[in-house]
């Protein structure tokens, strides 16, 4: 296994050694495109995507773009879903990637971007009306490097036919962690007496179930502080939240690889904290018959306590860059298709299939809520159009170190291997470290 | 001069042309593993010097990386759970691999199956392994703690939920895994033995352990030094099973070097520091070989 490691890595090297000095020549897509120049003549442009069978997100972009603008052609190139990253490293490095690409998540924005490997799109940001959310994550320095197109938000799913069995309130506009750890043991005690095994909440074995929105709202918090006291509490209630057999307890998740899509599509739990993009999956898994038909809602994230502003919770926007190699004269073009995806169009074009996008406006709201199937009642119209999105990972050369060691200590307490002091201080000293 | 010499003796050109036959018959691979392996492992080593993060050229750092790495707790961390995985794999896998090829070694019905049972889990899929594996590991519902507990254990460890169990888990699985593949060699090592040894051993009334210290073992000396030597190097780069059985939690409790390496190359980017940290496990593992080829001569004297 290592030797399939090294050889990669070093055939990754050698390309890069040995292709830099072409790098740049050969990212021209169309040939009778690339000479023209001038926006008459017909310009092709190349984007990459991943698994576009499942992923219709980026056809529709460059579709909905192509309509606006017939002279351009976006062309989706295919990656691999779970090694796009490490393929469009090493193709940016071997100067063969495509003229745009998406940054699937903030994560890896540092590395594209201290990398040299995003174009300067400021002027296409500055064009931007204020509804575009998510832009400054992609701001270093003053200058913006990429345009997100969608914004995921985390809330609470919640299976509406499950509370009515079990004679429990439905949550409400603005409801607290410690409302929602009691409304989850209610649920379970309550649904237990009607013999089913159904718990009250879900919580899938990623560390953002939990720091995600530690991070995203405590006062104090900082994942790159290297103080990480914060968390305990979210921590404390998770854990209590498992010995209390309100949730099913991590260590049964992880070694029976339970997936989140189904626990709450087949109803084995009341209350899920997810993505956005979970919405899209449950409708379609409901359609075809891999979840059942049942009624159910979004609720906006638990808060800390309820002060009346936006709900605050937390998510990744995703964008899309210019590869700086793009020849000159489709510079021009793919700025305006930068320009596009941050419009409203483009917006309600996305919200027709299912995507939360990143600019918000009432028509995105009502295209959202136009798709059959989603929820219509006011809560989960509420949950999409108000909160307040915070990014879970601040761009920084640590956030890829530090995370990880956050990660090592969400595994070691949330399978009892060691208590919440012990793992945060852990995480601690090894961000302390890394930090300098 | 030396061709002159060369065309004078009449054996030379035969000589040449055996070597040119010789090198012909063995440059179609050795292409292949010099562009896919040779180069890019000469090429790591400059790496490791380096803080190449992927893009642009890298530049020289010096000692830098190693210097870091001292320091680095999660790299001592890695060192230690990989030292740790060794110590209970090798010899673990060793007894095991080399009893199933004495159990098999004898005239015995079905023995064609049982070999071959013994071998299957070795061709099955490791992501299959692990997903079944961790399914009986579980800790509350799993078969392996329900068994457990029928016969009076009443608090069964957690398996590859706890960071005390978690390397115990992973090595048991990996035996089991790997114990099919030495048990072939060592089958192997047993056929070429000739069997006017174990008579004459006989005939001087050696019982079955003394036919086993004295005859067996000596004359399988071949076959456990090829076997010792795959087992240490395997066990020291120990990958896929971590990767997929653990993911090197809970914690950092089954973190191995391997790991690190791919978590600080393709997570991280930050190649330099994985070359660096690799050219350890290579040093670590040839200086290991080298020990183990000079106490083989020296026995072997």
């Amino acid at each position: 296994m290592k030797r399939s490691i090294v050889g990669g890595l070093s055939v990754a090297a050698l390309v890069s050694l040995t292709l830099t000095a072409c790098g740049g020549d050969d990212t021209g897509t169309d040939p009778a495109a690339g000479g023209g120049g001038g926006s008459d003549e017909p310009v092709t442009i190349s984007l990459a995507g991943w698994s576009l069978s499942t992923t219709p997100e980026f056809q529709v972009l460059a579709d909905a773009f192509h309509e606006q603008n017939p002279d351009v052609t976006v062309e989706v190139n295919e990656y691999d879903a779970t090694n796009y990253d490490t393929q469009m490293i090493a193709d940016l490095a071997a100067g063969s990637a495509p003229d745009m690409y998406v940054l699937k998540n903030l994560l890896n924005f540092f590395t594209y971007q201290d990398g040299g490997q995003l174009m300067d799109v400021s002027d296409v940001a500055g064009s931007l009306d204020e509804n575009t959310n998510g832009l400054d994550a992609y701001e270093v320095d003053g200058t913006t490097y990429a345009v997100p197109y969608r914004q995921d938000s985390w809330y609470v799913y919640y299976n509406k036919d499950l509370f009515t069995a079990a004679g429990v309130e439905e949550p409400g506009e603005c409801w607290t962690w410690d409302e929602y750890a009691q409304k989850a043991k209610d649920l379970t005690t309550a649904l237990a007496a009607t013999g089913s095994d159904a718990k009250g909440t879900y919580q899938h074995t990623w560390q953002s179930t939990v720091q995600g929105f530690a991070n995203a709202q405590s006062p104090d918090a900082d994942i790159l502080g290297g103080e990480y006291d914060y968390l305990a509490p979210y921590y404390e209630r998770s854990l209590d939240l498992q010995d209390s057999g309100a949730q099913i307890d991590y260590g049964t998740v992880s070694t029976n690889s339970l997936t989140y899509q189904s626990q709450f599509g087949t109803q084995k739990a009341a209350m899920m904290p997810m993505g956005s993009w979970y919405v899209a999956t449950l409708l379609a898994q409901q359609e075809s018959g891999d979840a059942d038909t049942f009624a159910w809602g979004i609720a906006p994230a638990p808060q800390l306590e309820c002060t009346g502003d936006d709900p605050v919770t937390f998510g990744d926007p995703t964008g899309i860059g210019i590869n700086p190699a793009i020849d000159e004269d489709e510079q021009a073009a793919a700025k305006e298709f930068l320009s596009f995806i941050g419009s409203e169009e483009a917006a309600q074009a996305l919200a027709s299939i299912g995507i939360t996008p990143a600019y918000s406006s009432d028509a995105v709201t009502e295209a959202y809520f136009g798709i059959e199937g989603v929820p219509t009642d006011e809560l989960s119209k509420y949950a999409f159009g108000t909160h307040d999105t915070r990014p879970e990972n601040p761009v920084s050369e640590h956030t890829a170190a530090v995370q990880g060691a956050l990660g090592d200590a969400h595994s070691a307490i949330m399978s009892g291997s060691s208590s919440v002091e012990d793992g945060l201080a852990a995480a601690e000293s090894e961000a302390t470290s890394e930090l300098g | 001069m030396a061709t002159t010499l060369e065309a004078r003796r009449p054996g030379s050109r035969l000589k040449r042309r055996n070597t040119l036959l010789g090198l012909s018959f063995i440059l179609p691979n050795f292409l292949g593993f010099a562009t896919l392996t040779l180069v890019p492992v000469i090429v790591l080593f400059y790496l490791s010097f380096t803080d190449w993060n992927a893009f642009g050229s890298a530049g020289w750092v010096g000692v830098e990386n190693f210097r870091e790495m001292l320091g680095d707790a999660r790299f001592w961390t890695s060192l230690r759970n990989t030292l740790y995985y060794s110590a209970l794999h090798i010899p673990l896998t060793f007894a095991v691999s080399l009893g199933l090829a004495l159990l098999l070694n004898r005239k015995l019905r079905g023995v064609a199956f049982f070999r071959t049972a013994a071998f299957f889990p070795y061709v099955t899929s490791i992501v299959a392994i692990a997903f079944v594996w961790n399914a009986l590991y579980s800790p509350d519902v799993g078969p392996i703690n329900h068994l457990l507990r029928t016969i009076g254990i009443d608090d069964p460890p957690g398996w590859t939920t706890s960071a005390d169990w978690s390397m115990p888990a992973v090595v048991l699985v990996s035996v089991w895994r790997d114990m099919g593949y030495y048990m072939l060699l060592f089958l192997a090592g047993l056929q070429t033995i000739p069997t006017e040894l174990y008579e004459a051993a006989r005939m001087d009334a050696a019982n079955a352990w003394q036919r086993f210290w004295n005859v067996t073992l000596p004359c399988l000396r071949p076959t456990t030094f090829f076997v010792t030597v795959m087992l240490t190097i395997g066990s020291f780069k120990v990958f896929d099973i971590i990767l997929v059985m653990t993911n090197g939690g809970p914690g950092t409790s089954t973190l191995v070097l391997s790991q690190y390496i791919y978590d600080q190359g393709f997570v991280e980017n930050d190649f330099g520091y994985a070359s660096s940290v690799s050219v350890v496990l290579f040093l670590i593992c040839i200086s290991v070989t080298v020990v183990q080829f000079v106490v083989n001569k020296r026995r072997a004297l």
